[in-house]
């Protein structure tokens, strides 16, 4: 269902005046891991210079280090996903097929962060990230209890909606939004005045205000997919100038502030699902594919993930 | 004698799907809307038994009161457990990932057969897996709880619909043939051993395309299969039909809607018919002068 990475190219296509700040015409691409079966979830580790991954369906937490190679992190990960770093560099996982939100502690061992709202199990927690205030926002949309390959032990459905779920320092948790059929991948413009979700179902990414209490105002649509390419928005991050990356039909799309496309980043022949700035400059873009990771230089430094 | 179908529940959104009598009330699955729900004939009123089911379309309900469910959109076959939760069952079979389950059956030693079929629709997820070369009835045997092993059960088949096991449950019937993907539909009978495998078959009906064939059948107390079959699009017309062992149609009732789904007795000693249909509708029969079988 994969490209073979003997080919594997990257190209780039509907580009708009300022592309050439972004990324080459045809940048090289190194294969970091092959083998795996459903690549998701990368985070750069500034700190320990290294790269956290998931294979949903292979149920492993990677690292990759440049220079050593891959290690396992955690396997069976009940098909974990999304991953990020807190403010003490701790790794935080969207739990998906577990349906918890989980983290590493120092000692190696593995805390539950959240398996509930209101003594309801979760829906399946698909991407993650850390505010610099230390509070955890998640999306929870329902396919890590339907997609093939990507469930653990309990398949049932209890809450009524998607929403996007926020907890607080204190550990209190409320909903972000239930805007969505299926929230997936979200992330902050660089000063964290605003949020973006997607939703895999309407292929539309959002923007929200975000209130210092947390909260988020009402929506407004920042990109709606149109067209009849195969693939819907998923992973996304936003670079050092407020542009948003986004894995979406056709390649990886880059969206300036204001909702508009930049340029598109193809694949052909690989399904991109989730992307990651990283290396010493946050120029390297990582990304994680059905069947393997790869990276790729661009132009322009992607907000540090920690 | 004549059938009289009246609609009991629904319509509806899409077809409905898999029947199965829990002793008081038929379960139902209502497959697009992604629900399976209970009839009560006591109250004349139909309630959720589960949703999100993922698809669910054929059911079938074990000794201990869970319910296992042919997945169509998942691919796999689930069980909804007495407390509220849904466990998966074992999806992979020589490192490959099975089909997408469209009925389900159990005997008495608790073994789950089902039929692995291709659907027309997509399933959950992207497509991380590929089909398996083979659509075959496959067997789910248990070794603990959540432990499963699966294996292949029939080798000769090109996509089960419906599957039946006889009283003895030394045969094993199979409606195989999809004709919405332009397949011949033929009825087999299998031998079928202790051991959950099959010998060679035996064609009890050979339909002609663009004939629909069986899409779902029950057992009635004399051992007769009762079939749905049929559709408007051309060869027979929707019916339900009594087949006799050997093989021979021996009534034919017009069906209440286009393509009938599936059968099963339910109500006071199994006296009435249920059917499901392509129009979503739940019906239902009174005193057809035959009774469901009971194992």
């Amino acid at each position: 269902m994969h490209g073979s990475l003997e080919t594997i190219n990257i190209e780039v296509d509907m580009c708009a005046p300022g592309w050439e700040r972004i990324i080459d015409p045809s940048p090289p691409v190194e294969v970091i891991a092959r083998d795996i079966i459903f690549g998701e979830g990368p985070t750069w580790d500034a700190r320990n210079k290294q790269l956290f991954f998931t294979d949903i369906i292979g149920g492993t937490i990677w690292k990759w280090k440049p220079g050593v190679g891959l290690e396992i992190v955690l396997s069976p990960s009940v098909k974990a996903n999304g991953t990020c770093l807190d403010l003490e560099n701790r790794l935080v996982v969207a739990g998906w097929g577990g349906r918890t939100v989980f983290r590493m502690e120092k000692d190696g061992s593995w805390k539950t962060l959240s398996d509930n709202w209101q003594g309801k199990k979760l829906n399946s927690p698909n991407d993650i990230l850390v505010k610099s205030d230390g509070s955890i926002w998640f999306t929870d949309p329902p396919g890590g209890m339907m997609n093939v390959g990507m469930v653990g032990p309990d398949l049932q459905r209890y809450l009524e909606t998607q929403p996007v779920f926020r907890i607080a320092p204190d550990g209190k948790m409320s909903v972000v939004t239930e805007d969505f059929v299926y929230p997936n991948g979200l992330c902050f413009s660089p000063d964290e005045k605003i949020l973006y979700v997607n939703c895999s179902r309407e292929r539309v990414i959002r923007a929200y205000d975000v209130k210092p209490d947390g909260s988020v105002g009402k929506a407004r649509v920042f990109h709606q997919y149109t067209g009849p390419e195969r693939g819907v928005p998923d992973g996304m991050k936003c670079d050092v100038e407020g542009n948003v990356w986004c894995t979406a039909p056709g390649g990886i799309w880059v969206h300036d502030p204001s909702g508009k496309p930049i340029v598109r980043i193809k694949t052909e022949g690989h399904h991109p699902t989730n992307i990651a700035f990283g290396g010493d400059d946050w120029k390297w873009l990582f990304i994680t594919n059905v069947g393997s990771v790869v990276r790729t230089r661009i132009k322009i430094a992607g907000v540090p993930s920690r | 004698m004549a059938w009289n179908f009246e609609l009991v529940a629904g319509p509806f959104k899409g077809r409905t799907g898999g029947l199965a009598w829990d002793g008081k009330g038929m379960l139902f699955s209502a497959v697009a809307e992604e629900r399976v729900l209970r009839f009560d004939p006591a109250t004349g009123k139909a309630d959720n038994f589960r949703r999100w089911t993922g698809r669910v379309n054929g059911i079938a309900i074990a000794k201990d009161g869970s319910v296992f469910g042919a997945q169509e959109g998942g691919r796999r076959v689930v069980q909804f457990m007495t407390d509220g939760s849904t466990a998966p069952t074992e999806e992979m079979i020589e490192g490959a990932h099975h089909n997408q389950p469209v009925d389900v059956i159990l005997d008495k030693k608790g073994r789950v057969f089902f039929a692995d079929a291709y659907n027309s629709q997509a399933p959950y997820g992207p497509p991380a897996y590929p089909f398996l070369p083979h659509a075959s009835v496959l067997r789910l045997d248990n070794w603990g709880p959540r432990y499963w092993s699966l294996s292949r059960v029939t080798h000769d088949t090109v996509g089960p619909r419906a599957i039946l096991l006889s009283a003895d449950e030394k045969t094993l019937y199979v409606a195989d043939g999809d004709s919405e993907r332009g397949d011949v539909c033929q009825l087999h009978a299998y031998p079928l051993n202790e051991h959950g495998s099959v010998g060679h078959r035996k064609m009890l009906l050979n339909f002609a395309f663009p004939e629909r064939g069986i899409e779902g059948m029950c057992l009635d107390s004399e051992g007769n299969i009762i079939a749905c079959m049929g559709w408007t699009k051309g060869g027979s017309p929707p019916a339900v039909v009594v087949i006799s062992p050997g093989g021979t149609i021996v009534e034919t009732h017009p069906a209440p809607a286009d393509s009938p789904m599936r059968v099963a007795f339910g109500d006071a000693d199994l006296g009435s018919l249920y059917l499901t249909a392509g129009d979503g509708g739940l019906y239902r029969a009174k005193g057809i002068g035959r009774r469901g079988l009971k194992r």
